[in-house]
């Protein structure tokens, strides 16, 4: 007893050693304390109770990986701006804005131009012969208008006698 | 530049993993949120201030790798920014750090029924240097030398503050024996 009284005056001098501390926290943990330490149990238990005190703060833990991860999806966005902005830049560089001069034959895209310009005199070309086929029916036409002519005057002939014959007929 | 000041170089550029920060800093969030507590007496603002404290530990994880007790050096870093943070929010109503233990009036013995709440409020009403000291001693099981380096003051003038807090502590546990016991052979 007398052991634990001269140690617990070292301890409120603050002499005692780790060691010594953890006996005395030992000694109220084993249940057999003197009536005069009693007091200081609770003091004791205090400090056993603070000890396993904790943060209750999940987001600790959690915070880190998170801002890691807020950096990289910056940098993703960065990068992918960065790809876009390229692509742009080529896409002007591919397509000028002078227009070219070319021409689609049968779907395919003919950049050739003395190709292109036989190709199209030999299209006309064919269009003029079917326009000169086809205007053929109508020279005959003009052909039986011509030879019908006479006939017009006969019909006249025709008329003047029927009024000939009128008037003659009056008289 | 030489092989020495190169690999010097290289050693404080050098960035600590993450998993390494876990292990080193994380790992004592409990202890520094403890310690916030003691100084700022309230939880949530010490909350505050451990996750202030870890996000700028991070950002300056690079230099961590010279620090040899990583332990007392984020603990005396955790002190630092409460004491900061004391300061900049200091006002009329707010406790004073150094405030002394006042006799509690009868609503208030009222409130606090508990002994264990009230030797809490005994510690948390000693002045900031020695509710730190005990608590760093007491529940944190610190070396003298170690809280000598958190509260940058000499290991004697530690022994000193910590023989005063217990002290304070112990006249005051046995006034509260004292008066109840009068209480009872009333």
């Amino acid at each position: 007893m007398e052991m634990m009284n001269e140690l617990f005056e070292k301890y409120f001098r603050g002499e005692t050693s780790l060691a010594e501390e953890k006996e005395l926290k030992q000694y109220f943990l084993k249940g057999n304390v003197s009536p005069e330490h009693e007091a200081y149990r609770v003091l004791f238990e205090e400090f056993s109770k603070e000890m396993n005190e904790t943060t209750n703060l999940p987001s600790v833990h959690a915070y880190i990986p998170k801002q890691r991860s807020m950096n990289r999806i910056w940098y993703q966005w960065l990068a992918l701006a960065g790809i876009a902005a390229a692509v742009i830049m080529l896409l002007w560089i591919q397509f000028p804005t002078t227009p070219e001069n070319y021409a689609i034959i049968g779907g395919n895209r003919i950049d050739n131009t003395e190709f292109a310009q036989r190709y199209t005199a030999k299209k006309l070309t064919n269009v003029n012969k079917m326009l000169a086929r086809s205007m053929k029916p109508l020279q005959s036409l003009k052909n039986v208008r011509e030879e019908m002519q006479p006939l017009k005057t006969l019909s006249e002939v025709r008329r003047k006698m029927t009024e000939l014959q009128n008037k003659l007929q009056l008289k | 530049m030489s092989d020495v000041r190169y690999s010097t170089f290289l050693r404080h550029y050098k960035c600590m993993e993450s998993t390494q920060f876990n292990n080193q800093i994380l790992n004592h969030s409990d202890k520094l949120f403890r310690l916030a507590k003691s100084i700022l007496r309230d939880g949530e603002a010490a909350r505050d201030a451990v996750q202030e404290l870890i996000m700028k530990l991070w950002e300056k994880r690079a230099q961590l790798n010279e620090v040899e007790n990583i332990q007392a050096f984020t603990m005396r870093s955790m002190r630092n920014l409460c004491l900061d943070s004391i300061r900049r929010n200091r006002d009329e109503d707010e406790l004073s750090p150094e405030l002394e233990y006042i006799e509690l009036n009868p609503f208030q013995q009222t409130e606090q029924k508990d002994l264990a709440s009230r030797i809490r409020n005994m510690i948390d009403r000693l002045p900031e240097l020695q509710r730190t000291i005990i608590r760093m001693r007491d529940v944190e099981e610190m070396e003298l030398s170690e809280i000598a380096y958190v509260t940058s003051i000499t290991e004697n003038a530690v022994s000193a503050n910590l023989s005063r807090a217990r002290q304070k502590i112990r006249a005051q546990i046995l006034n509260e024996h004292k008066r109840v016991e009068e209480r009872i052979w009333k």
